[in-house]
């Protein structure tokens, strides 16, 4: 019994470890610095997780590991210096999108949906498709001369309340009203209808 | 690595790239629309990356303002996409989207 | 009002006439008759008229001749297409004056008799309407100043024999034998066309005598083109050979029909054609002898055939081949007025045979054939004597009609120097008198081999019958005589001099032969006379003979034994030289397997590609319905690949 308990604490701390372990590393024997170090690891972590995301055959684990993904975007909008933006990621994204989504899987299961097949049969040309579409994307960021720019900004959150409510406040009362549109659309959607099937 | 625009932009590329693989492949629904959530994630990387390495500190902003849009907009669309597959599947008992083939010939 | 303002009345008083009998002929019943015949009475009286005129040479000059005189009328421009203009007009001059005198006078006598003869029939007053639309037909062919209005007239006359022919068309053999004539007539009438439309590409003008004063422009290979063209639209309507097959047939209709259209008109139409072209044929003399040629074969093949047949019309039938035969003959040596003198002649005394039989038959209740009469000379009198008179015209005995004509022709041919052709023709006069007499022998003479109950009830026709016969006698007896002498400046040479003349002229012939009673022209004369009479002999001798002092026995045992001796030549004869069944492998057989063979190719070939087109439509489509599956990953799919294409195709050309 308390051997189940541990279990999950041993499992973190493991991780933890690892990936401290890890980053000492590359920090010493690469000669790294932490910038890029994170950057590998975060990105690392993010498309590894979006793969399970796609491929993992419970729908539950497939929403916990976007969650993990969007943990991980959130880290790599900090080495860009967006922190707003990150803390934004996480409370819209994992807060209020991903526990959104897990309710619609809750509400959407059915009896016997882990023992059928996961993909399409349209699934093989869908992969060809996609890998041709990074390799696309990849040959033509490479090719592209992005110009001169070695240095990132730090975005602070007066800057960016600055630029938000002085040139985007048009957007930014639209997209309010667009949300309430959305919430509105969405709860008459989805209501039962009186007196119909539950 | 971190300091090269390129990386962050591959980067982004091969999230979309997933994130189509898994539109197309998926038969549940509610993982096309987590799909949908990871492409738009990719994109908003981009843009906020472009931001980093733009001409001057207000550029940086903007980057980052107009991924708050996206996210916002993303999550109105996620919600009404969620909804509408919980309306059908009140009708057709089933999630998936091989049944979805009303309009077929 | 002016003789020459008359001359449209021929035409149109006839035209009205059908175009009334037809809209209220079936109300006026037996009454029916009334108009046709008072239409026909007025045309005669119209036609008599101009012909005394012209003929006393009374009537102007023609312009542009010296000697010809008549009537030139247009009556009105029917095609004034620029370069192509078609005036419909009449021309009004000797020649045409003969025909008139043939085609009116025995049109109005078929009127008269056919109130008899159809007196009986339910279709009483649509057999006037389609003889008077006939009359219309012929006499605007006659009159016509334009070749291409003779060529409408042609089918026009074409048509109505068609409806003649078919009159009882409840009856399979009289519609077969109408459509029979109708094709075997168009088969001649391509022939005219082509040659009218050469005259134009040549010339640009069908105005008759137009062309006829431009003929000399073109050269001599376009020249007996032409001509041979013009005979072969002549060889279907007189039915010469080979397209002399429907002739016989055609005598399915009523016998006024066969009289009127079938020897005294419509088949001179032919002839009426190249005479009235004459200048073009002297421009070719090749192709004379060619219609030299086919006018005797025809002459002595249906004479040959006349001999064994043994329903009464068509021994008349065949003769009438064998007389169109001659004048074609005669025309081909260069014997034109001979042509036309035979014609006159021949029409006479052959509408009179037609009539007398169909009053034969009339008497025995519609029995046409010969083998079942006999000894009918002691019952109906009137149709004897003069069904008589006519025989001894056909045959050539002198002073008769046909002694004069046939003999100018003969004599003619032989001076020519066409001894083939005199010699045959010597043949056929010959074979004439002996299948007329045979005819003769077997209806008059002897005893009656029919049915007692018939023999009761056998009677002379009616007057309306009879008297036509009566008035045709006259000009059977007479008017060879008046015609013909004096010999070696005949009348009618002197008639037809203006029209010939030209055309003997270039032919380099003499224009008139001189005649002397002793000398060669005897010899020939006594020469034809006796084998008419010869045959005439052989006829009696076999078949029987009853006039006043002359009786003879027939003696059928001994024709048995004659036709024995020669089974080929009897049995051809019989079966007419086998020419229907050939005609009918030709172009019945082997036609209808090659008609079979397109009709394969037009289902499967034809027909099969166009339905093929629809099926591979309809089968694309249900192909390319797969696509749409109704499910959204599908098309997204299908964006995406479009996205690589485009995305890729950028960046491989635009890089």
């Amino acid at each position: 019994m308390l051997m189940h308990r541990l279990v999950p604490i041993i499992l973190g701390l493991a991780v933890i470890g690892v990936v401290t372990a890890v980053a000492a590393a590359m920090l010493v024997f690469l000669g790294q610095n932490w910038a890029d170090a994170l950057f590998w690891i975060f990105a690392a972590v993010m498309i590894g997780s979006g793969l399970m995301v796609v491929t993992m055959r419970d729908i539950i684990r497939c929403g916990l590991a976007m969650i993990v993904c969007f943990g991980a975007l959130a880290g790599i909008y900090v080495i860009l210096g967006a922190t707003l933006l990150a803390a934004a990621q996480v409370i819209v994204y994992i807060g209020a999108i991903s526990v959104l989504i897990l309710f619609a899987i809750m509400l959407t299961q059915t009896k016997d949906a882990p023992s059928r097949l996961v993909f399409q049969t349209q699934a093989v040309p869908a992969a060809i498709a996609s890998i041709v579409i990074a390799i696309i994307i990849a040959l033509a960021v490479v090719a592209t001369d992005w110009g001169e720019a070695a240095q990132r900004f730090r975005i602070t959150a007066d800057a960016l309340s600055k630029v938000l409510f002085e040139s985007y406040v048009l957007p930014f009362e639209v997209i309010s009203v667009l949300l309430l549109a959305a919430v509105i659309g969405g709860v008459y959607l989805a209501k039962r209808e009186p007196g119909g099937p539950s | 690595m971190s300091g090269s625009l390129d990386a962050y932009l591959i980067l982004a590329g091969l999230l979309f790239a997933i994130g189509s693989f898994g539109f197309l492949a998926r038969r549940n629904a509610i993982s096309m629309l987590m799909s949908i959530e990871l492409m738009l994630n990719a994109v908003n990387l981009s843009i906020v990356a472009f931001g980093a390495f733009g001409t001057d500190a207000a550029m940086a902003a903007q980057g980052s303002v107009v991924a708050l849009m996206v996210i916002a907009v993303a999550a109105a669309e996620a919600t009404v996409g969620l909804a509408i597959v919980i309306a059908i599947y009140r009708n057709k008992r089933t999630p998936l989207v091989d049944e979805y083939d009303a309009m077929s010939q | 009002m002016s003789l020459e303002s008359l001359i449209p009345a021929l035409v149109v008083l006839p035209i009205l006439g059908f175009a009334v009998t037809a809209l209220i002929g079936r109300r006026l019943d037996k009454q029916a008759h009334w108009i046709p015949v008072l239409t026909i009475f007025a045309v005669w009286v119209i036609a008599m008229a101009l012909v005394v005129d012209v003929l006393s040479g009374t009537a102007p000059l023609l312009p542009g001749s010296e000697e010809s005189h008549g009537y030139a009328v247009t009556w009105f421009t029917w095609i004034p297409a620029g370069a192509f203009h078609v005036d419909v007009g009449f021309v009004v001059d000797s020649l045409t004056a003969c025909l008139l005198i043939v085609v009116t006078t025995i049109g109005l006598l078929v009127h008269v008799y056919s109130i008899g003869y159809m007196s009986h029939d339910a279709g009483y007053w649509r057999f006037f309407a389609y003889l008077n639309l006939f009359m219309f037909s012929m006499l605007l062919l006659v009159l016509a100043s334009n070749f291409l209005v003779v060529f409408v007239a042609w089918e026009l006359v074409g048509l109505c024999s068609y409806l003649l022919i078919g009159f009882w068309y409840r009856k399979r053999s009289a519609a077969l034998a109408a459509k029979k004539a109708f094709i075997v007539n168009r088969v001649g009438d391509i022939g005219f066309a082509l040659g009218i439309m050469l005259i134009f590409v040549s010339l640009g003008t069908l105005d008759i005598r137009e062309v006829i004063e431009r003929i000399g422009e073109l050269d001599g290979t376009t020249i007996m083109v032409i001509s041979l063209l013009i005979f072969a639209g002549a060889m279907g309507k007189s039915a010469q050979f080979p397209l002399h097959v429907w002739l016989p047939d055609a005598m399915e209709g009523p016998t006024p029909v066969s009289a009127l259209i079938h020897a005294a008109t419509m088949v001179n139409a032919g002839i009426y054609l190249i005479a009235r072209s004459n200048p073009i044929f002297a421009h070719a003399p090749s192709a004379l002898v060619v219609v030299a040629a086919v006018g005797i074969f025809t002459a002595i093949l249906a004479a040959s055939i006349a001999m064994t047949q043994t329903d009464i019309k068509r021994v008349l039938a065949y003769s009438t081949l064998s007389q169109l035969g001659y004048m074609f003959a005669a025309f081909g040596v260069g014997a034109w007025t001979a042509a036309i003198f035979h014609l006159m002649t021949h029409g006479f005394f052959k509408g009179l045979l037609f009539l007398g039989s169909g009053s034969v038959i009339h008497a025995v209740h519609e029995e046409q054939d010969m083998r079942n009469m006999g000894g009918l000379s002691s019952k109906i009198k009137i149709t004897y004597w003069t069904m008589l008179i006519g025989s001894l015209a056909i045959s050539g005995i002198p002073p008769l009609a046909a002694f004069f004509s046939k003999d100018e022709i003969l004599g003619e041919a032989y001076k020519f120097g066409f001894l083939w052709v005199w010699a045959v023709g010597f043949v056929v006069a010959g074979m004439t008198a002996f299948y007329m007499f045979r005819l003769m022998g077997l209806t008059f003479w002897g005893t009656f081999r029919g049915p007692k109950a018939i023999w009761d009830k056998i009677h002379e026709s009616s007057p309306v019958m009879t008297i036509p016969l009566i008035v045709l006698a006259i000009p059977t007896l007479f008017l060879g005589a008046y015609l013909g002498l004096p010999l070696g400046a005949s009348r009618i040479a002197e008639w037809l001099e203006p029209v010939f003349a030209e055309g003997l002229h270039v032919l380099h012939t003499e224009a008139e032969p001189s005649y002397e009673l002793f000398g060669l022209d005897g010899v020939l004369i006594l020469a034809s006379v006796t084998i008419a009479a010869v045959g005439m002999v052989i006829g009696w001798r076999l078949f029987g003979v009853g006039i006043g002092p002359i009786r003879m026995p027939s003696r059928p045992e001994r024709v048995r034994e004659l036709s024995a001796r020669v089974p080929f030549l009897y049995r051809a004869s019989l079966n007419k030289w086998w020419f229907d069944d050939l005609n009918h492998v030709l172009f019945i057989v082997i036609g209808g397997r090659i008609a079979a063979a397109f009709w394969w190719f037009d289902r499967e070939v034809v027909d099969g590609t166009v339905n093929a087109v629809g099926a591979s439509t309809v089968d694309a489509g249900r192909g390319l319905r797969q696509v749409q599956t109704g499910r959204v990953q599908n098309y997204a799919l299908g964006i995406a690949i479009g996205l690589i294409v485009m995305a890729g195709s950028y960046l491989l050309l635009a890089r």
